[in-house]
């Protein structure tokens, strides 16, 4: 018997069975549906109804082992007969309540199914790669609440191409990644209503960018808050990419003196020349500036006959009188090839540039080269704009000049490629703000930010849109934004922007309307396997730490160890 | 504590009846459950009627002006015809195993009826397959008749109440469209529960 109570004992001390620590909860079973308007689920009696919320993941077993996993798309009330809703029972007695619930009368879902999990065969990795849903689970088939293990296989692991973007609601510890490979392989647009916390998602989307080498950036930074220092709400102050990624990031400005006063590490001050600025730039103003056909014509005429001086020569003619005999301009007047009035208007309207100081009459340093050289390196780029970040002909005129002729050297550099990668210029994602400004539709169809969208990544390189009114974005370039990741809108019109392209939106379109107003958001597109809403990962210490930023005190620390161990025998820990 | 109620003077696939000598308080009670056992099967069934036929004497006796009292009793021990006590069939056990479905053969005259009350009545009420068989019989009392089965099967358990409420489960499905009849089953249960 002595035996017998020794195997008792190291029985008793089993750990509990596997089954027991990850409970599933089934939910109910598949009862209808099909592919294009998803399923219906019959709720169980012990699954409580209220429990229910749109937009949670649940799987479908279906007979085949494969799983679907769904999010909920509606939760509603049903009942075998329809004659109960006109004569409910009496439920006040305890006896028939109980006896209806979950039969004649029980809680239904509709749920969507987003993809397939194959049965994992656990040593080959590939094999568990959600698929796209191409069939419906069978009849009665059970449906389970979606565990973290389930919702961490289709969100991907942080790996190097993934990076963690924020968790699903209601799901804390579970990690939504974002691919940020296919991320810049198209262009991709961030959304939301002023406030909502587009230029945080986007500065977090641009480190993982940055971090994970994906591409490389060049961010026009109309309000100054990518490269240095920015200032959240609450007073709290945010680093800016270049603090943590020096040596990565490198900042240039418009407006040297705003740079300063904010403490922004500089590398260098962007001039162009007068003589640098083509009709095509100021076509672009056309809007803005309210010039005429007439006055656009005769832009492109004046840059003809002037030549490269042009703005100069019109410029110049426009300060009052010069002394000495007729002028260009005189004498194309006299010709009558050229209109007074419309002369008049455009040096009116042109006098606008006197007041942008990073335009000088001659500049011999070459801007887009400069760039292109930190490109080519791998180096990042941010451009600030000072204070002519409230001026939008300022902004404008700028991503469009720069972006025009990068664009073109990369076109170059492409084709003389010849398809041959190693010699193809690293993928450049161009980064905007009010990016309806430049792809509204008038000017969408010209211009070089609506060709970009359009050409996809023909030529390495693709926009990173950021916009409060996605409905003021060209139709055709909207729907050519692979990537949408969009913070509470409100505005119909603007929702209804958001999802151009997308089919079966109408159930996304009701959670969009019903984000918290700040740092949740709907990601949509080429870098998900299928929309998920997130609540957004806080840009902060713990992000700075990720992508190797070392804070001062640690810093500190990390020293005195070092030095310590060399002292000691033990190794070297390094600073990376 | 099985006890015998009488033998079979009727019988056929789906119902049949037996006929007993007097009345006493525990049998023959409406709604019980019964069993006949029919060479190596046992047919079980529930009891739906309780009937008394005339006869001549009583008749008779029921004219007379003054009836004396040994008559009555002598006319209620000594009855030319028998009380008669109408079973329907719910099943049958063949091997260890009770089925829920009509018997292959009908027990055959003169077999004897017991009752089938706790351990016996609780395994029958296992599964509710019979509710069918019940609830089809539209000529009968048959909600009446199930909701009294029902209680004996309650009180026969240590747990009734849920026993009622799983029962009145099944009750919802099978009378999903008669929202009226299942309505007034629950609550002839409820009364009980
Ligand atoms: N991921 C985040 N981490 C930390 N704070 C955040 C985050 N998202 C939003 N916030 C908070 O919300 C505020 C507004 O965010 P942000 O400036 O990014 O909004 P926005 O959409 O760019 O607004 P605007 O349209 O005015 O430019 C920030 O100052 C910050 O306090
Ligand atoms: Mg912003």
């Amino acid at each position: 018997m002595q035996d017998h109570s020794e195997l008792d004992e190291f029985f008793a001390h089993r750990p509990p069975a596997p089954e027991a620590v990850a409970e599933v909860r089934r939910l109910g079973i598949v009862v209808s549906g099909s592919l294009s308007k998803g399923l219906g689920v019959k709720l169980d009696r012990g699954a409580v109804v209220e429990g229910m919320a749109v937009g949670r993941y649940v799987v479908v077993h279906g007979q085949t082992g494969r799983r679907f996993f769904s999010i909920i798309t509606d939760v509603a009330l049903d009942a075998t007969n329809p004659a109960l809703e006109k004569t409910p029972p009496d439920t006040s007695d305890p006896f028939l309540s109980q006896v209806y619930q979950g039969t004649a009368t029980f809680g239904r879902l509709e749920v969507s199914p987003m993809l397939v999990l194959d049965p994992s065969t656990g040593s080959e990795p590939e094999a568990g790669e959600p698929k796209p849903v191409k069939t419906v689970p069978a009849h009665f088939s059970p449906v389970y609440e979606a565990t973290e293990e389930d919702v961490n296989r289709v969100f991907g692991a942080g790996d190097e191409r993934h990076f963690y973007v924020g968790n699903p609601l209601d799901m804390e510890n579970v990690r939504v990644h974002l691919n940020l490979e296919r991320l810049v392989e198209r262009s991709s647009g961030v959304f939301g209503k002023s406030g909502t916390g587009k230029t945080f998602l986007t500065r977090t989307l641009l480190a993982g960018i940055v971090k994970q080498d994906t591409a490389v950036n060049l961010v026009f930074d109309m309000h100054n808050e990518y490269g240095w220092e920015s200032q959240a709400e609450g007073r709290h102050r945010v680093k800016g990419l270049r603090q943590l990624f020096p040596g990565k990031v490198s900042v240039m400005t418009l407006d040297p003196e705003s740079s300063r006063r904010r403490g922004s590490k500089v590398d260098f001050e962007v001039h162009i020349g007068y003589d640098q600025i083509e009709p095509e730039d100021v076509d672009m103003l056309s809007n803005l500036m309210s010039l005429t056909d007439v006055q656009i014509n005769a832009l492109y005429f004046l840059r003809r006959r002037l030549g490269k001086a042009w703005i100069e020569k019109l410029l110049a003619e426009g300060e009052a009188g010069e002394e000495g005999g007729p002028s260009e301009l005189d004498m194309l007047l006299e010709d009558g090839q050229l209109h007074g009035g419309t002369l008049g208007a455009i040096q009116r309207k042109l006098g606008l540039f006197r007041r942008f100081d990073f335009l000088r009459p001659r500049v011999h340093e070459d801007v887009v080269g400069k760039i292109m050289d930190y490109l080519d390196r791998g180096l990042h780029v941010i451009l600030e704009f000072g204070r002519y970040g409230s001026t939008l002909e300022a902004y404008i005129l700028v991503a469009n000049y720069l972006t025009r002729r990068i664009h073109g050297r990369y076109v170059q550099r492409m084709e003389a490629a010849l398809g041959s990668r190693t010699d193809e210029p690293k993928p450049l994602v161009i980064t905007i703000e009010e990016a309806h400004k430049f792809l509204d539709p008038a000017i969408a169809r010209q211009t070089i930010f609506g060709t970009i969208a359009r050409e996809l990544r023909k030529y390495n390189v693709t926009l990173l849109i950021v916009d409060q009114r996605p409905s003021g974005i060209d139709e055709e370039v909207m729907s050519q934004i692979g990537t949408r990741v969009t913070a509470l809108l409100d505005n119909e019109a603007d929702i209804r922007a958001v999802f151009t392209g997308v089919s079966g939106a109408g159930e996304l379109r009701q959670v969009l309307a019903r984000l918290d107003t700040q740092q949740q958001a709907l990601i949509l597109g080429h870098a998900v396997p299928m929309p998920v809403v997130v609540q957004t990962r806080t840009y902060g210490p713990e992000l700075y730490a990720e992508v190797g930023h070392v804070e001062g005190e640690a810093l500190q620390d990390r020293l005195t160890r070092n030095v310590n161990l060399l002292q000691g025998d033990q190794e070297f820990e390094g600073f990376e | 504590m099985e006890i015998q109620v009488g033998r079979i003077i009727r019988s056929s696939t789906t119902r049949f009846a037996v006929g007993c000598r007097v009345l006493r308080p525990e049998v023959p009670v409406f709604g019980s459950l019964v069993k006949v056992p029919v060479l190596d099967d046992e047919v079980y069934g529930l009891i739906y009627d309780v009937c008394m036929e005339d006869d001549p004497y009583v008749r008779q006796i029921a004219v007379q002006e003054e009836v004396r009292a040994e008559h009555i009793e002598d006319q209620r021990r000594n009855r030319q015809v028998p009380i008669e006590v109408g079973v329907l069939v719910v099943g049958y056990r063949r091997g260890g195993t009770i089925v829920h479905r009509l018997p292959p053969q009908p027990p055959t005259s003169l077999d004897v009826l017991y009752t089938c009350t706790g351990e016996g009545l609780v395994e029958f009420t296992r599964r509710f397959d019979y509710f069918r068989l019940v609830l089809d019989n539209r000529d009968l009392p048959a909600d009446e008749l199930l909701a009294a089965n029902l209680r004996y099967a309650a009180e026969a358990r240590s747990d009734g109440q849920a026993f009622l409420v799983d029962a009145g489960r099944e009750l919802a499905r099978l009378l999903n469209m008669d929202l009226v009849r299942l309505d007034g089953l629950l609550r002839r249960l409820r009364d009980w529960a």
